[in-house]
């Protein structure tokens, strides 16, 4: 969103004023009512320069400099396209943190989507109770990216963890799996999916949002619950798929939280869990390399953005939208 | 995104707002810049004199044992200097380097902080720590019952950058209890590695416990082994082993595990990835944990069993006197002089002492440690001091100095790339090649 559209401007018509004045007048007014509106926006305004803006661009300059969080900003040295250089063809464990990464998202973002809508179509049912089960299957998402929930999650599936206590009922016996170098991601991923709750409540209002003449008349011509499911629910909910899945895979992408917790802040066992975000924050707070670390963020948004961007380029081919006349 | 575009209908061609917006604009750009030059701009001031009222801030690193004690020698330094308060701020490990960089970056690091040998190169070569070396000689601050090694081990490019609160030495921990009832023998100080190592199999086999937790990701086991080897972690700012050494020492334990001494490797990551309160030798996953021995207290709160204590494996002689942790001033505080003196009378008032104990390591001043060992009666505190006391008598002449810059990056390459090497996804030779390339990376050398 930019500032130009912000909604500053006053729908009441100026009362009736000699035509040579009106000018002058209008335009005054106009400039104080401009600046009520800027002045009722401020503390927006302001967390957005303030937190948001000035910050990325005080660090697109950072990125370009040898900048540590213990020297003055002013004597750091501007060292051009090093950090930049360094990321592409230096620094290995950048790779690695981008190959996890990428496989996290690839992963955990269709599976939570298809929880998400699967659980959705189950409580999408009319029967009694049905509200208690939606807030209970939202639990999880209340509880969203907390620290608290990785906490549990790391004690869970540790080696003497609940999950294990679960598996001897079985005769099985596991194994520490946050600590183990094949299973950490995909605990992480399992946290992940878990969360499913948010994209679930926007499904649930997305098949709400279905005409329930379409199913009818699909019932009258005999189709199955697979074809309406396919024909019908499917296409009708390709808007709600899609804001989904972008929000989903920005999501994706930016997974901090949890990996930090899981993994104590060092994206073990030996840098499986190092997701970008981790790699990110290591740069900055414990090599005390903030440039670099500023360099990695910047990267981070353009291949985001591109993605957002590729995303909704697709959007087109496959995102029906019925109300399609205001298009 | 929203359907309001009626600012921007074309008939109306006022530059107004746009002047005004641009104005604003401005205001917001500087706004943040004035705030942050007026907390910058005052740091000139020094509230040394003995009747102002002075408040400083201080932050450390440790568990709720050491916060007690700490405030408790605090407080007498209040009630000696009714001006001078303190606002007192305390973590624990984890995060705390991350805040402390945070603070420094704002400007607002602390009057007096901990640090440890991680990071006070890095911390005093960027000129965040006051130097220090004026004030010993205007006998503002009292070195000089320290231990000649202890004194240097704070001191970075010569500048005297932190004051050591502790001293400590590697230790070996083993859980007697479990030894006892199973009638094996404890492990005793100078025996070899690879007599260790059949030692610890054998404790797998009888205890069914594994023996001992695999130190091959452990610098500070490393860096012994190294020093018995006639080399050392770092020399003059470069690192002083070559890959030879590493994939000795890596091989070693991959022996060790192949031999059942060790847990699995998802539990020695465990281990690694643990706090003191946690380290296996506590939580009965291993028989021996390798830690410091002014940890043993906190240790021994955590456990049952009962534990002892002794040095590495190898030539005790490699060992040394190692500074647990400092006290540093921060160059930009107002208030240098007070916050000189309050780290000289946390560092050496015999009362003082006496409060703080052994929780941060020995006490750094001799005279105070020898009334601090007469007068001590935590059992745990007594054990470290003794085994400490013993340990002394064979450290070697030569201690190393102060880690480099980026030796907390060498510790995590250490412990991913033996790791990797524990879990087989590597072997001892190429995990070598890579941790002295990593290595090499992190402390910046060419």
């Amino acid at each position: 969103m930019t500032m130009a559209q912000m909604p500053v401007r006053p729908t009441e018509p100026a009362p009736p004023v000699p035509a040579a004045h009106r000018r002058g007048r209008v335009a005054r007014r106009r400039r104080r009512e401009d600046i009520a509106g800027y002045v009722f926006l401020s503390p927006w305004l302001l967390g957005l320069l303030g937190i948001t803006a000035i910050p990325m661009l005080i660090s697109l300059y950072l990125s370009f400099t040898d900048y540590s969080p213990l020297i003055p900003v002013t004597e750091s040295n501007w060292i051009g396209l090093d950090n930049y250089r360094r990321m592409f063809t230096a620094d290995p464990q950048y790779w690695h943190a981008v190959r996890v990464t990428v496989t996290f998202a690839l992963i955990a973002v269709p599976l939570k989507l298809a929880a998400a809508l699967g659980v959705a179509l189950l409580l999408n049912k009319a029967m009694r109770g049905i509200s208690a089960f939606r807030g209970l299957f939202y639990l999880p998402s209340l509880l969203g990216g907390s620290v608290a929930l990785a906490i549990v999650w790391r004690s869970m599936f540790n080696g003497d963890g609940a999950f294990n206590s679960f598996l001897s009922i079985f005769g099985i016996e596991g194994k520490a799996w946050v600590n183990d170098p094949t299973w950490a991601l995909p605990t992480l991923m399992l946290l992940a999916i878990w969360q499913f709750g948010a994209p679930m409540v926007i499904f649930l209002a997305g098949l709400k949002q279905v005409p329930i003449e379409l199913y009818e008349a699909a019932s009258v011509d005999g189709a199955s619950a697979w074809r309406k499911f396919a024909h019908i629910t499917l296409p009708m909910l390709s808007p709600v798929i899609f804001f989904n899945l972008v929000l989903e895979t920005i999501h994706g992408f930016q997974g901090f939280t949890s990996a930090f917790v899981l993994s104590n802040g060092t994206g073990g066992p030996v840098d499986t869990t190092l997701m970008y975000t981790l790699r990110l924050y290591n740069a900055g707070f414990v090599e005390l390399n903030m440039g670099y670390a500023s360099a990695m963020a910047w990267v981070f948004l353009l291949v985001v953005g591109t993605i957002t961007v590729v995303l909704f380029s697709t959007g087109r081919f496959w995102v029906h939208y019925s109300d399609s006349e205001e298009r | 995104m929203h359907p309001i575009t009626r600012s921007a209908t074309p008939d109306q061609p006022t530059p107004a707002p746009h002047r005004t917006r641009r104005r604003l604009l401005a205001a917001a750009l500087a706004l943040p810049l004035i705030l942050g030059a007026a907390a910058c701009g005052d740091d000139s001031s020094d509230g040394g004199s003995s009747s102002d009222k002075v408040e400083l801030s201080i932050f450390w690193w440790g568990a709720d044992k050491r916060a007690e004690l700490t405030d408790k020698a605090l407080a007498l330094y209040t009630t000696k200097h009714p001006n001078v308060t303190f606002k007192k701020t305390w973590q624990a490990n984890q995060g705390y380097f991350d805040k402390l960089a945070t603070l420094t970056a704002g400007g607002n690091a602390p009057d007096v902080f901990q640090i440890d040998d991680n990071f006070i190169a890095e911390y005093a070569q960027r000129g965040v720590t006051l130097d220090l070396t004026p004030y010993t000689s205007d006998g503002k601050l009292d070195v000089t019952k320290f231990p000649k090694s202890l004194k240097e081990y704070g001191e970075v490019d010569g500048k005297l950058a932190g004051v050591a609160m502790g001293e400590n030495t590697q230790g070996l921990v083993y859980d007697k209890t479990l030894l006892d009832k199973f009638k094996l023998p404890a492990p005793t100080t100078g025996m070899s590695w690879e007599d260790f190592v059949a030692w610890a199999a054998n404790v797998s086999k009888v205890a069914k416990v594994p023996g001992t937790q695999d130190p091959s990701a452990v610098y500070q086991a490393l860096w012994v082994y190294l020093r018995q080897n006639g080399k050392d972690l770092y020399k003059d700012n470069k690192i002083a082993f070559d890959e030879a050494d590493i994939a000795k020492w890596f091989t070693l334990w991959k022996n060790a595990r192949a031999a059942g001494a060790t847990p699995t490797p998802d539990v020695i990551h465990e281990g690694n990835d643990s706090s003191v309160s946690k380290q296996l030798v506590v939580t009965g996953k291993a028989g021996t944990s390798w830690v410091w021995v002014n940890q043993m207290p906190e240790l021994k709160k955590n456990t049952k069993s009962e534990l002892g204590v002794i040095a590495y494996p190898g030539d005790p002689s490699a060992q040394w006197a190692r500074a647990s942790m400092y006290f540093s001033v921060f160059r930009g505080s107002p208030h240098k002089d007070a916050a000189v003196d309050v780290v000289n009378f946390l560092a050496n008032d015999p009362e003082a002492g006496k409060i703080l104990g052994t929780d941060r390591g020995l006490p750094p001043n001799l005279d105070v440690r020898k009334d601090v060992s007469a007068t001590v009666t935590d059992p745990s505190m007594k054990q470290t001091i003794q085994v400490q006391d013993e340990l002394g008598t064979k450290f070697g002449p030569t201690s190393p100095s102060v880690p480099p810059k980026g030796h907390s990056k060498v510790k995590t390459e250490l412990v991913r790339i033996a790791e990797e090497v524990t879990f087989g996804r590597s072997t001892p030779e190429a995990g070598a090649t890579a941790f002295v390339t990593a290595a090499k990376a992190a402390i910046g050398q060419s």
